[in-house]
């Protein structure tokens, strides 16, 4: 198998071809370099900046998801928690300006666009905050998984990743709840239902559970 | 892939025919048959324990036993003294942990959170495919319960999923209090999905980001609690009073270094999985931390395990590229038209029967030589994903699995255009410590909740279901606890002293301590050490000086 060098926190380690920065990490014995979490690049935890010497990759990344190349260079950068905001029913870009004064200080530089591991058009995004185009910022934050790389790489101090969040939750606790067509059934249905599938020996409560299965009645 | 090229060229060709074919048949008998020869819980890589309240019963697979056989990570002169007091402590910070502290809230009580890894780093975080309400039309509690037994073989408790079952509705209302955000027809109503073994669509999801859209809302919901959460502290010990009661537990402050004793009058298990612990030498879609951690502590203190010896291998884990080995592709992919087809380009087994059963089939097709071996040497079969949006239009993938589309672009594969290979990957922890309906162990003082808990799924859990347990049971052990709550009593090691006696008898043992906190091979340390604190730190915290720039900003 082909390996190579590469520098992590400055550290020449052996990298295996077709590994990840993590994987990389543990096989040489320094698996505490970089916060890890769920090493699957949903938890957001291991997140770093990287350099390649061929200037083909220079940015940010999640390292359980970042492939070794050869001559990279990578650093840590743990992103600390911003503390989280309540939710308000029915919010507009004015209430989110109230619970985020840092929504206009965003000057369009296109970083945290550019730092996104999840491909999430942020700043975009955050412009859309402004106009008050609230359930596409929530579309487009779906797949954010908290990392705060935007904010870390964020020179004006705006908190995307925060408002993203703030502006999901609050649309998602105004809305209606879906009214979803469940059978009214009476309540002593329900009883002889449970009755059914609950009583005899595991045979019987196995046949009964086959049975009930096939259209959510009772066999008559 | 040029790798795969001839095998890839057979699925194409017999791609226009799949289509609208109608899956091999399986009967019940065939379904059993294929279990017993190709499942990995019935390999015989299992073994019977020789301490505790399952000793010489049940068989866990080795690693397992050898994690309960172990002794303590503690060391041997560590005397417990209260370091922080507490009402509640729970141990764990994925979903069912975080609904337990949100469910507490309100209830006056001082509430402490630890967890190894941060607040939401969990398989939580990493479930895909979704959560089951029974909330379609005819459908019902009755008949999810129905489908949920069939599904574990009937070796489920019949309490404990009945009550799963029946608060589905009100934990899908409960979440979109919280802000959950689950996806919806053009009407207004949830768009409800099939899984495997459901017998009507009955899963909700957020794209396919199901988990991770639950667990940030939760996670928001504690940051907003009066919770105090504990991150990067990891539990070696729980203590009792001397009389069988659980009155809190040691934690390791991985940051500081140091163990911390923390006095409880009630303690909730809510550690998760195992499947780090990669029985038999299987990938994994677990999270870093996910050792079985909490069924060493809880069965250290008497309590007993079921179905302890039963693990989810899903099938459709990620073959393909290496450094993605084990990653999940959610179930829900097959349940949208993609089909699993073998090294010739054929479909073996229906893609929705039942995880154990296409996992058990998937490895037969591989033992056989029907399957595909990669340039790393791992094996799999083909999940065909062009053919979702064959079926509904282009764009439906991406529209529908964002995250499995992402993960895949990396590596130039379209999952539009080519298909993924896989297998069956190491994913849930089936059994575990029994509980009541309530969430209480059978030890005063000791809650717990989520997949560290067994008895709900039986010994194969359906799509959909641990998200639904992790909730429903997370807010049950909150309401016990807040009923039930033991009075303050004195911590001690007695527990742990009278195993450690017992261990002593015990020829044969591997020479290792558990929990072990972090799979072996990461070479993750564990020293209980107290760290010297950087002098940056020192300085930092003794002025006002900051390298921060001034933010233009303020004021």
């Amino acid at each position: 198998m082909e390996t190579f060098e590469i520098k992590v926190a400055g550290k020449p380690i052996r990298a295996r071809s077709g590994e990840t920065v993590i994987h990389a990490l543990w096989n040489a014995g320094m698996p505490e370099l970089i916060k890890t979490g769920c090493v699957g690049g949903v938890c957001g935890a291991c997140t770093v900046t990287v350099r390649s010497p061929n200037g083909k990759i220079n940015g940010t990344d999640l390292a359980c998801m970042c492939p070794v190349e050869e001559g990279m260079e990578v650093f840590p950068c743990s992103v600390d928690a911003v503390p989280t905001i309540a939710s308000e029913p029915n919010p507009s870009a004015d209430k989110l300006r109230v619970a985020y004064p840092t929504l206009d200080r965003c000057t369009k530089c296109g970083s945290c666009t550019a730092s996104c591991p999840m491909s999430i058009p942020v700043m975009d995004s955050v412009l859309r905050m402004r106009s008050d185009q609230l359930n596409e910022v929530a579309d487009d934050f779906t797949t954010c998984i908290n990392c705060g790389l935007c904010r870390f790489v964020c020179e004006d101090g705006v908190l995307p990743h925060v408002m993203g969040m703030w502006v999901r939750r609050s649309i998602g606790s105004s809305r209606e709840s879906a009214k979803n067509n469940t059978l009214e059934v009476a309540s002593e249905q329900i009883e002889l239902e449970w009755k059914y599938l609950l009583d005899g020996d595991s045979t019987l409560r196995m046949k009964h559970a086959q049975q009930f299965r096939e259209n959510g009645e009772i066999e008559s | 892939m040029d790798w795969a090229k001839d095998s890839l060229e057979r699925l194409e060709s017999t791609r226009e025919e799949r289509l609208s074919s109608k899956p091999p048949k399986l009967s019940t008998g065939e379904a059993e048959k294929l279990l017993y020869e190709y499942h990995p819980d019935y390999s015989g890589m299992q073994r019977s324990i020789r301490v505790g309240p399952n000793a010489s019963n049940e068989k866990f697979p080795h690693e397992l036993a050898d994690i309960l056989e172990a002794d303590s990570q503690l060391p041997l002169d560590f005397e417990p003294s209260t370091d922080v007091e507490t009402d509640v402590l729970i141990l764990g910070g994925g979903g069912a942990g975080a609904a337990t502290a949100i469910a507490l809230e309100g209830a006056g009580f001082n509430v402490h959170l630890a967890t190894k890894l941060r607040l939401g780093d969990s398989n939580t975080v990493m479930a895909e495919g979704g959560i089951q309400a029974s909330l379609g039309k005819g459908d019902s509690a009755r008949r999810h319960f129905a489908d949920a037994y069939v599904g574990g073989h009937g070796e489920n408790g019949s309490s404990l999923l009945r009550v799963l079952c029946e608060n589905s509705a009100d934990t899908i209302h409960w979440l979109g209090k919280l802000g959950c955000m689950l996806d919806r027809n053009e009407d207004g109503t949830f768009r409800l999905r099939s899984g495997g073994g459901t017998s009507i669509p009955r899963v909700l999801a957020c794209k396919d980001y199901t988990g991770l859209e639950i667990m940030r809302v939760l996670k928001d919901a504690v940051l907003l609690s009066s919770t105090q959460t504990l991150e990067e502290h990891a539990a070696i010990e729980l203590l009792d009073d001397g009389e069988g009661q659980v009155t809190g537990a040691v934690l390791w402050d991985r940051n500081k270094g140091g163990l911390i004793t923390v006095s409880a009058r009630a303690v909730i298990l809510a550690t998760g999985g195992s499947g780090q612990l990669r029985f038999q030498g299987f990938p994994t879609s677990n999270h870093l931390g996910a050792m079985g951690d909490g069924l060493v502590l809880a069965y250290r203190q008497g309590c007993k395990l079921v179905n302890a010896d039963s693990h989810q291998y899903h099938p459709s884990g990620t073959a393909y590229p290496e450094s993605m080995a084990g990653q999940l592709v959610t179930e829900s992919i097959r349940s949208a038209g993609a089909q699993v087809v073998n090294a010739q380009g054929e479909r073996f087994t229906g893609e929705m029967v039942l995880r154990d059963t296409l996992a058990a089939a998937i490895i037969r097709e591989v033992s056989e030589n029907r399957g595909v071996k990669t340039h790393s040497g791992r094996v799999g079969v083909w999940l065909d994903t062009p053919l979702i949006d064959l079926k509904n239009g282009n764009g439906t993938i991406r529209r529908q699995f964002p995250g499995i589309v992402h993960r895949f672009e990396r590596y130039k594969i379209d999952l539009a255009k080519q298909p993924i290979l896989i297998y069956p990957t190491l994913h849930y922890q089936n059994g575990g410590i029994q509980i009541d309906e309530d969430g209480r162990t059978e030890v005063k003082g000791l809650w717990a909740s989520g997949e560290v808990t067994g008895g709900i799924h039986g010994t194969n859990r359906l799509m959909g279901n641990s998200l639904l347990d992790i909730t429903v049971f997370g807010q049950r052990a909150a309401k016990s606890v807040q009923n039930n709550l033991p009075s303050r009593r004195p911590v001690t090691l007695t527990r742990l002293r009278e195993f450690r006696e017992k261990l002593k008898g015990l020829h044969g043992r591997k020479a290792i301590l558990s929990p072990q906190l972090f799979p072996a091979l990461t070479g993750m340390k564990i020293s209980f050490e107290k760290k010297t604190e950087p002098l940056e730190n020192n300085f930092s915290s003794t002025s006002s000086f900051s390298l921060d720039p001034p933010d233009p900003f303020s004021q």
